[in-house]
């Protein structure tokens, strides 16, 4: 069996090797052709400019035209420059925002062909001029129309070469995955405590022989609050004393959602970890904390920061939205979360439905590329709300967060993101994974299917070779079916499905060639043939 | 004791499979090829992790993760490599420690044909080893471990600030691994080695054999690690000073900065504060430990002698005695493992003493724990003459920090996670608190002018107020 896989696999990598190949050769003739076009265009141009200027003397039409090939040169020398100058920024090849490198590439020499054009009509203008004053009293070549009838040509041209240039990059147009998620902020609510002078831990204290050292009274109360949590002794003091007080409690707990100040939020929050996950000393009362959070004000938070659960906003937007920044409080918002769920043996802070919806949330805070380098942080917060719920209410649960999650996402690699956010490392999430999978596949087909057998039955119907099949559907069919087969838990139950799911990933991998040059086509076919393999070597 | 050989091998099936999806990658970093690593994380995770019993990646599985680590360009696949490895590290470790059934002892597993992040043979045969990818990249030897934190001090101590990029997230994610990786292969030699005082167990631990490196200049290594987590702390310091934003801190991103990396960023410094501190206290532990195996006479000629960490800090505090030296400061505030802390501020209040104590006979006796050192200060002669050697700011900066570490320790020592007293000494959590009001009222009563610190204010107030809820 091993022997057989070994075969199968190394044969896999040298189909893959002549596809890549073939995929260079193509792509080398694209280029070529690319460029072939753009000479014959500057050569049409050259031609066109000589027509029109025909009466001119000879040494302004050579000047002309050398203008117009340095102009060419100077467009190429600048994407090349344009190159350099990108590259030591390597993140950007990543980023969403800079990145559309093609497209923009290829924007940025239309614009080149539209100055060229200015630059021609202002130079022809003024030979025109010219060429009036001179040839008053002669005869008139130039007739107005007649120049109308050039300008006309050379637009027609222009245009149909920016059309055959749109139609070599259109195919690349499948953008990566990432969403907007926040939007607009709204102004935090205030930050001021009056009852926080006032509160026990203080007032205790102020009669001490030890405060003519101390200096404390009740108007600096706050500041010297502050300076016991930012050095760490207000957590120690609280456990020691076995109380929160709710004025404490609550100034921290606003300090982390809405402080401006990072290492005032970050105190309150290590304030708020300390205390959730102390452990009750054995011989004396557990640490009594008088106020807890509720989810509406974490929900509330999160829409103050602009958060919009239906990302009616696009990351193309955000480009125009040069005012944005990031909500700062985020990452504090993110660890009390966790926090808040890994302390359910103390206090149920959340309704179940309520940390249904708060992994659901997590879960769109993955689709932001922004929050990308926060990913640790966000798979710790999702792991602590899924392991928040009890067994019995994570069977149904889990079903509902994959069906209301699939209504949500939208249906391109972002539900592909989705699903690999859910990083299946203990039975929850694999089960989560699952049933996130096979949701969005639902929604895919718009409910035609309900029951499993039905949803393959659609997939292997679905004809690849078919020139009008969408690949890059079928590419998000066939990951999402992966990943619902993969860990799907009474699987073994029905050999109907593994049978199904056998037939279509074989007529991914067997029906498309390997020069098949649609956008998706070798994606599809290489991850359908290593999928195949997995199966059957199992 | 050590096993060999164990059932994660035997898949080369698999292996190839996944392992082709990286063959057609080419050196370039075009989108294809970004998304192919991508498929190929994805992957590992799935062969490793979604199987009812999955298995750990192959050799070569697990090198080619760790090479998209280190080579990684898009911050998506540092991302998903980083979490990936640690996710590895946490289902299968390397070494582990078994409870055995019969006996209430621990046993020691090992798997040694399993893939490290280290380069162990000493000679480099590495170029007959190539990466799967078609790039070879060398593997990490402990000379790249050095080269790897002396990169990142140069970027947080300023001498580099163009670097703020990708890189630079990637090298502290890189080094939050390692760490994870030294940790997880000294802690369960240690539970083994302090039932058995087997001394081969901690030799032959990975983080010994770094240090103990001809490749690798300990001290120079120690104070590369000193010296950017300062400069890690400082650049936490500054962000309290200018209201909250990352606008003056050391590490600010220039404004056409990738955003998401500038708003990760404070978050990755912060980790990495933690993955440091954890490195030098493994460090110190292990000079511990060495130091006992020392005097069992356990350890040969073929240890060698390394300079203690412990006093390498503690000669760098002494170094930098200025109060506006951000060093001592930062070290104190962000260093909190309170045990080695207390440690810490002890041996350098004792380094004093001693002194202090080879003049006259007739200090004190118990001068290595911090009660020993606020009854030697309760005298307020002795307090007199220390300030003569170290200013009164520090001498309260460092009496606060102790007092912090005590207060901790023993609230975890009453929870059960700790079960050290030795610092600490014998006084009551009353008696200390006592004592440290005595201290700081003398401090200020010896010289009119002292003022007191705020931190110091602080301590005075926790140690009262522990008091007055005593006497309730």
């Amino acid at each position: 069996m091993v022997m057989m896989v070994g075969d199968g696999s190394s044969h896999h990598a040298g189909d893959e090797d002549h596809s890549v190949q073939a995929l260079w050769v193509a792509m080398a003739k694209l280029e070529q052709g690319f460029e072939k076009r753009f000479e014959a265009f500057a050569q049409e141009m050259r031609q066109s400019i000589a027509a029109i200027g025909h009466v001119l003397m000879v040494n302004q039409r050579g000047y002309q035209a050398e203008r117009v090939s340095e102009r060419s040169k100077f467009i190429r020398n600048r994407k090349k420059v344009e190159m350099d100058f990108d590259a030591p920024l390597d993140f950007e090849n990543e980023d969403k925002l800079v990145n559309r490198p093609v497209v923009n590439k290829k924007r940025k020499k239309v614009i080149g062909l539209d100055d060229l054009l200015t630059d021609h009509y202002k130079q022809k203008s003024k030979l025109i001029e010219k060429e009036k004053k001179r040839a008053k009293a002669s005869k008139n070549y130039n007739s107005d129309e007649d120049e109308n009838e050039k300008e006309a040509l050379l637009s027609n041209i222009v245009n149909s070469c920016q059309n055959q240039m749109q139609d070599i990059s259109g195919e690349e147009e499948i953008s990566d995955w990432g969403l907007q998620v926040f939007g607009n902020q709204k102004t935090p609510p205030p930050l001021d405590f009056p009852q926080l002078g006032s509160c026990k831990l203080l007032q205790s204290f102020l009669n001490n022989e030890v405060n003519s050292l101390v200096e404390l009274t009740a108007e600096n109360g706050e500041t010297f609050l502050e300076g016991l949590l930012i050095n760490g002794w207000l957590s120690k003091l609280v456990i020691t004393r076995g109380h929160v007080e709710k004025s404490t409690a609550t100034w921290t707990f606003n300090l982390i959602l809405y402080s401006s100040k990072e290492e005032l939020r970050a105190s309150a929050c290590d304030f708020w970890c300390a205390i959730l996950s102390s452990k009750d000393k054995i011989d004396a009362l557990p640490t009594k904390i008088d106020w807890f959070p509720s989810y509406s004000e974490l929900n509330s938070a999160l829409s103050i920061y602009g958060f919009s659960a239906n990302f009616s906003t696009t990351a193309e937007s955000l480009n125009t939205n040069s005012g944005y920044r990031e909500p700062q409080n985020l990452i504090g918002w993110i660890k009390f979360t966790a926090a808040c769920c890994q302390a359910r043996s103390k206090k149920s802070i959340f309704l179940t439905k309520e940390a249904e919806e708060l992994v659901e949330v997590v879960t769109c805070l993955f689709l932001d590329r922004r929050f990308l380098a926060l990913s640790v942080l966000l798979s710790e917060c999702i792991l602590s709300v899924i392991n928040y719920f009890t067994d019995q209410e994570w069977n149904t649960s889990c079903q509902k967060i994959a069906r209301s999650l699939a209504c949500r996402v939208p249906r391109d690699l972002n539900c592909l993101r989705t699903v690999d956010c859910i990083a299946g490392v203990n039975n929850r999430t694999k089960h989560l994974r699952s049933a996130v999978a096979y949701q969005i596949l639902l929604v895919c087909f718009n409910n035609e299917a309900t029951r499993e057998e039905e949803i393959l039955n659609l997939l292997i119907n679905i004809k690849v070779k078919d020139k009008n099949c969408d690949l890059f559907r079928m590419y998000i069919y066939l990951v999402l079916t992966e990943n619902w087969l993969l860990s799907c838990p009474n699987l073994e139950e029905k050999p109907v499905i593994n049978e199904m799911w056998g037939v279509y990933l074989r007529s991914c991998s067997c029906q498309i060639s390997s020069t098949d040059m649609r956008p998706y086509a070798s994606k599809v076919r290489n991850k359908a043939s290593y999928l195949l393999l997995g199966t059957t070597s199992k | 004791m050590e096993k060999a050989n164990h059932k994660r091998s035997n898949r080369t099936g698999i292996e190839e499979n996944i392992l082709a999806i990286l063959e057609s990658t080419e050196a370039k970093d075009t989108r294809d090829t970004n998304d192919d690593r991508i498929a190929f994380i994805e992957a590992v995770r799935a062969a490793s992790f979604i199987p009812e019993n999955g298995t750990a990646p192959t050799y070569k599985m697990h090198e080619a993760v760790f090479n998209n680590l280190r080579v990684g360009k898009s911050l998506e696949l540092i991302m998903s490599s980083y979490q990936l490895l640690i996710e590895l590290n946490k289902r299968f470790p390397r070494v582990h420690v078994s409870k055995s059934s019969s006996t209430d002892s621990h046993e020691l597993i090992i798997f040694n044909e399993d893939w490290l992040p280290f380069d162990l043979s000493s000679e480099t045969v590495c170029s007959e080893r190539q990466a799967a990818g078609g790039n070879p990249i060398r593997p990490l030897d402990y000379s790249g471990f050095t080269l790897l934190i002396q990169e990142l001090d140069e970027v947080v101590n300023g001498t580099n600030f163009q670097a703020i990029d990708t890189k630079y997230l990637r090298n502290m994610l890189l080094l939050q691994y390692l760490v994870n990786v030294l940790e997880g292969d000294l802690l369960p030699r240690k539970i083994v080695y302090e039932e058995t005082s087997n001394w081969n167990l901690l030799r032959e631990s990975l983080l010994n054999m770094l240090l103990g490196s001809r490749r690798i200049n300990y001290k120079v290594l120690m104070k590369d690690c000193l010296s950017f987590f300062s400069g890690l702390c400082k650049v936490h310091a500054g962000i309290n000073n200018d209201h909250g934003c990352s606008e003056n801190s050391v590490t600010k991103p220039s404004e056409d900065c990738y955003p998401a990396l500038a708003f990760a960023l404070l978050d990755a410094e912060k980790s990495t504060c933690v993955a440091i501190q954890k490195l030098l206290t493994m460090i110190m532990e292990l000079d511990k430990s060495k130091k006992n195996a020392d005097m069992l006479g356990h350890t040969t000629r073929a240890d060698g002698v390394r300079t203690p960490l412990m006093e390498i800090i503690v000669d760098a505090l002494n170094y930098e005695r200025d109060i506006v030296s951000p060093f001592l400061q930062n070290v104190l505030q962000v260093f909190s493992e309170p045990i080695w802390k207390l440690e810490i501020i002890v041996q350098y209040f004792s380094k004093y003493i001693t002194k202090v104590r080879t003049r006259r006979s007739n200090g004190p006796t118990d001068d290595a724990t911090f009660d020993g050192i606020l009854k030697y200060f309760s005298n307020s002669i002795n307090l007199k003459n220390f300030l003569k050697k170290i200013s009164t700011e520090i001498v309260q900066l460092l009496l606060a920090h102790a007092f912090q570490a005590h207060l901790l320790i023993s609230s975890q020592y009453i929870e059960g996670d700790v079960d050290s007293k030795e610092n600490v000494g014998n006084s009551s959590l009353v008696q200390i608190c006592k004592d440290i009001i005595c201290t700081l009222k003398s401090l200020s009563a010896i010289d009119e002018n002292t003022e007191i610190l705020p931190i110091a204010k602080e301590a005075l107030f926790a140690a009262a107020t522990i008091l007055a809820m005593n006497n309730s």
